[in-house]
């Protein structure tokens, strides 16, 4: 009924600014480089780590990369299990469990593992996502072993002291206040719930009540539960000898048993599509609305997930993009556009994000959607293509400038169940993709009938701005 | 013209390393002046094949004129908006299609342009910088579009943002009283409407001039190959007036400021201190940046172990001098350490204050211990270097240490220069620079509900 009519009016809307614009990006794309500008030199190959994997008795995975040069060397140790992991009555706790991993094992107190890691050179980062928990440092390389014997001791010997655990609550829950005042936090939040509904992917963060809920006693619980040598990966990347590196990995952590249980596993795969409706959440006194357009995409794993981060990069993942372009650099509406391709272990999410100011939201979704539909009505052009590519390759060679990313992006590949040559596999399949493989990549995944709304900011704005896509419109927290 | 080049020292794991603590590690670089006084600064780095880029010109927040707050930010974004011979968007085109990234930064006393990419794209990033240091395009069009961009981007990090960055947007302008330290940086919108494009025309012309930047260049190159693309294609840029030097000093403060403000996105009351810093060029900056890290890095830090662990009076505790914007080695001017704390709503303000100033007269009575010292000298090394690891963050450290120095020695001596601060120093310094009368403070209390009138000073 209503629904209906408002449909018709929203593609025209969009045909109309559709014809305006194609002429003006026509214009823009056909404009040829200055004569003088010298090429591009010949395109050096990806200089992949060399990455030297082993595995202990006792089931850890170990991947070392020697990097001779500046004195440093980053450690990265995930352990499957996140916030999908967590007790279905304890939502997030895995939030608390990686704030106090770092508070006191059996024979160190929460200032002294501190005060030993800032010897060292380093912090004891311990941060946990939905599928995961990482520990992480970076240290002096003559603090090495130093800094295996804490780590070492972290992850067999936590004993979560009641005193820190529950200080640690509290300023969990200061934390949390602040973040739900955040526009970014409260759209994720939001977006989680719409795409995930009830299910383990539906939580990225605890809520007051969780927290006041949670123990010490539990902690030690899941800690036991999650943190064993077969469910975990230990990365060092940095200047060492590799052979010395190794022993001591194996001296410090060799004692490290897991539980004769068989580890805990969970189904977080999305059983249905997310649902093409819109959903806001009321934030008064707000001068932007936080917008967020989603829906779900390829695994990490998936043959057409390389194929997709070009679209994305074509789409929105670069500032020449399309959708940077248009709602940035033509017309003015938002500072802060973009899109991604987020992987979870067994999700992908495809999204598009961008701040506007309230008097441009619905002509700031307006113009998204034309750009999520031109993605599947309009091939790339060579030069776009040909950007998007050596973007992703050359984006790739930056992030292997640093150990620490160097450790991260080995961590997060074997987190995906991928081995460690996966970067050099990446950048075949990168290049390797072709138009169709790029067209059919967008015509599966960016349609605009495909994606959940989720709208942060004044609900009077946010309705308003709505009202013409006939969309079911929702409050969601 | 000048033709330098210091070679790689590398201590570390030769052999050499009788003390301890140092791990000494430098990377070879070399510096060269050209005709048109343009600066530029090389260092090899073959771990990846790859470079970054950092052109500084001496121009920040301090020298946006009157009744143009913001300007020199929004100048910056006019930066990426075409020339007469590369037209808008072109720039992005060719970084990005070369497998690289681009950004700009604005700080007090520079703004920098920075990009990184695969070592093919350096040649035409090269020819790009020079040719948007000849003639930029002055388009009204662009100017319009790029101030609404501007202006998101403050509503986006200010207006719209719980806290409003008051931390650093507003506690300069309480703690300092001269208009080029303490106006609103990111521009009041009334300001940001006036500018025109005969401002962008001045602005360029009087400090965006090859005699008033410097250009590093760090990763897989060869120095003697750089400097003569760099002569090829920026040597020709013709020299302009030399901007004059600037008065920035300051009166001095007599006696502590404090402030409150309220503000209706925030769920969790927070305070913002900020002590005035001797100048970069005092012996005592040293101390105060090993002094400001003592107090601010991680959970080993002082403040951390008072407020949060021991008195449990804050929830988290940020800071450092000339914190957020920079480090402690990269001012030109008047500046800050600041410290910023959540703390919970049944704590009163009091009793931070309390517990944060006996932290502070313990320092200067006692001072840090001697492991205390060493410990953050190793931290605030391995932190130096994490930086200098990666090769866009080392030119933009060489190229902001040879704008402020005319050398970059200081980058690679960092280091050792803060292992040599003693405890001694450190409550010395305390004792002369952490003391009310050199400070302010900024409340920020969440406000009332259902009250839509506010003051919130970010606006």
């Amino acid at each position: 009924m209503t629904t209906c009519s408002m449909k018709t009016m929203k593609r025209l809307v969009t045909f109309i600014l559709a014809l305006v614009f194609a002429a003006a990006a026509h214009a823009q794309k056909e404009q040829p480089l200055p004569k003088d500008l010298p090429s591009y030199g010949p395109q050096p190959a990806l200089q992949l780590p060399d990455v030297r994997a082993s595995r202990l008795d006792n089931g850890l995975t170990v991947w070392l990369v020697a990097q001779p040069g500046l004195p440093k060397i980053s450690f990265s140790i995930a352990v499957l299990g996140g916030l999908a992991n967590d007790p279905a009555n304890r939502p997030g706790m895995s939030e608390l469990l990686s704030r106090t991993i770092t508070q006191g094992t059996k024979t160190r107190g929460a200032k002294q593992i501190a005060e030993e890691i800032q010897a060292a050179g380093g912090d004891l980062n311990a941060d946990a996502n939905r599928d995961r928990t990482v520990i992480s440092t970076s240290v002096l390389s003559s603090k090495g072993e130093a800094a295996v014997s804490l780590l070492a001791d972290v992850l067999e010997n936590a004993s979560f002291p009641d005193n820190e655990v529950t200080l640690a609550k509290s300023n969990l829950s200061e934390s949390l206040r602040e973040r739900e005042a955040q526009p970014g936090f409260q759209a994720n939040r939001a977006l989680a719930r719409v795409l995930f509904g009830t299910g383990p992917y539906s939580v990225i963060s605890p809520t007051q009540d969780s927290v006041a809920q949670m123990n010490a006693a539990e902690l030690r619980q899941e800690y036991a539960r999650r943190f064993r040598p077969d469910q975990a990966l230990l990365v060092a990347v940095g200047d060492f000898d590799p052979a010395r590196m190794s022993a001591l990995i194996r001296d410090k952590l060799a004692g490290w048993k897991a539980p004769a249980t068989s580890p805990a596993t969970v189904n977080a795969k999305p059983a249905v599509p997310a649902p093409h409706s819109a959903y806001f959440v009321a934030r008064p006194h707000s001068v932007q609305t936080t917008l967020v357009l989603a829906a779900f995409g390829p695994l990490r794993g998936d043959p057409d997930y390389e194929a997709a981060e070009v679209a994305n990069a074509v789409y929105g993942g670069t500032f020449s993009s399309r959708l940077v372009a248009n709602i940035r650099e033509d017309k003015g509406y938002t500072y802060s556009p973009g899109s991604g391709v987020q992987t979870l272990r067994q999700a992908g999410i495809v999204r598009t994000q961008a701040d506007v100011r309230n008097a441009v939201t619905g002509a700031s979704l307006n113009e998204i959607d034309y750009e999520l539909n031109r993605m599947v009505t309009t091939s790339p052009t060579e030069e776009e293509l040909s950007r998007a590519k050596r973007f992703l390759l050359g984006i790739e060679a930056i992030s292997l400038q640093s150990r620490d990313s160097v450790a991260a992006e080995l961590a997060s590949l074997w987190l995906n169940g991928l081995p460690p040559d996966g970067i050099s596999t990446y950048g075949k399949k990168v290049n390797a993709a072709t138009p169709e493989d790029v067209d059919a990549a967008a015509k599966k995944y960016w349609p605009a009938s495909r994606m959940t709304i989720v709208a942060v900011g004044e609900e009077k704005v946010i309705r308003e701005a709505l009202a013409p896509f006939g969309l079911p419109v929702e409050a969601v927290k | 013209m000048r033709f330098l080049i210091r070679f790689a020292v590398r201590v570390a794991l030769l052999g050499l390393a009788f003390v301890a603590q140092a791990q000494e590690w430098k990377a070879p670089t070399a510096m060269k002046k050209l005709a048109n006084g343009l600066v530029v600064v090389v260092s090899e780095d073959h771990s990846a094949p790859t470079f970054g880029l950092c052109l500084s010109y001496g121009i920040g927040f301090r020298l946006e004129p009157e009744g143009r707050t913001g300007f020199a930010h929004l100048f910056e974004h006019m930066m990426f908006e075409g020339t007469p011979v590369s037209p808008k968007g072109v720039f992005d085109r060719v970084i990005e299609g070369g497998g690289g990234f681009n950004n700009g930064d604005t700080r007090y006393d520079f703004t920098e342009y920075i990009e990184s990419g695969p070592i093919s794209v350096l040649e035409p990033m090269l020819w790009l910088e020079a040719d948007r240091m000849k003639a930029l395009d002055f388009s009204v069009k662009n100017l319009d579009n790029q101030r609404n961009v501007v202006e998101e981007e403050v509503r986006v990090n200010v207006l719209n943002q719980p806290y409003g960055s008051f931390y650093w947007l507003d506690l300069p302008q309480k703690a300092f009283d001269t208009y080029p330290n303490s106006h609103n940086f990111y521009g009041d919108f009334k300001d940001l409407d006036a500018a025109n494009i005969e401002d962008v025309k001045k602005f360029y012309q009087q400090y965006y001039v090859p005699n008033n930047a410097v250009l590093a260049i760090v990763g897989d190159v060869n120095t003697a190959d750089v400097f003569a693309k760099v002569e090829k294609y920026l040597a020709s840029v013709p020299a302009g007036p030399p901007p004059k030097q600037a008065d920035f000093s300051e009166p001095a403060q007599k006696s502590e400021r404090r402030f409150t403000e309220t503000d209706k996105l925030a769920n969790v009351p927070a305070l913002a201190i900020g002590y005035r810093m001797p100048p970069r060029t005092s012996p005592d900056a040293i101390v105060g940046a090993v002094t400001a890290e003592l107090l601010h890095n991680g959970d080993a830090s002082i403040l951390y172990q008072a407020l949060v662990k021991e008195k449990q009076v804050a929830a988290s505790v940020g800071g450092g001098d000339n914190w957020p914007l920079g480090n402690a080695f990269e001012y030109n001017g008047p500046t800050l350490m600041t410290s910023f704390i959540v703390y919970p709503d049944k704590v009163s303000l009091n009793q931070v204050l309390s517990a944060y100033d006996a932290t502070i007269a313990e320092l200067a009575k006692k001072g840090p211990t001697r492991e205390q010292v060493e410990r953050i000298a190793a931290k605030m090394r391995s932190d130096w270097y994490d930086n200098l690891e990666i090769p866009i963050n080392r030119a933009s450290a060489l190229s902001h240490a040879v704008l402020f120095e005319g050398s970059f020695d200081s980058v690679y001596e960092i280091p050792d220069r803060v292992a040599k601060v003693t405890p001694e120093q450190v409550k010395n310094f305390a004792a002369k620079y952490l003391v009310p009368s050199n400070r302010t403070i900024i409340n920020r209390v969440p406000a009332p509900p259902d009250k839509t009138a506010a003051t919130g000073g970010a606006q």
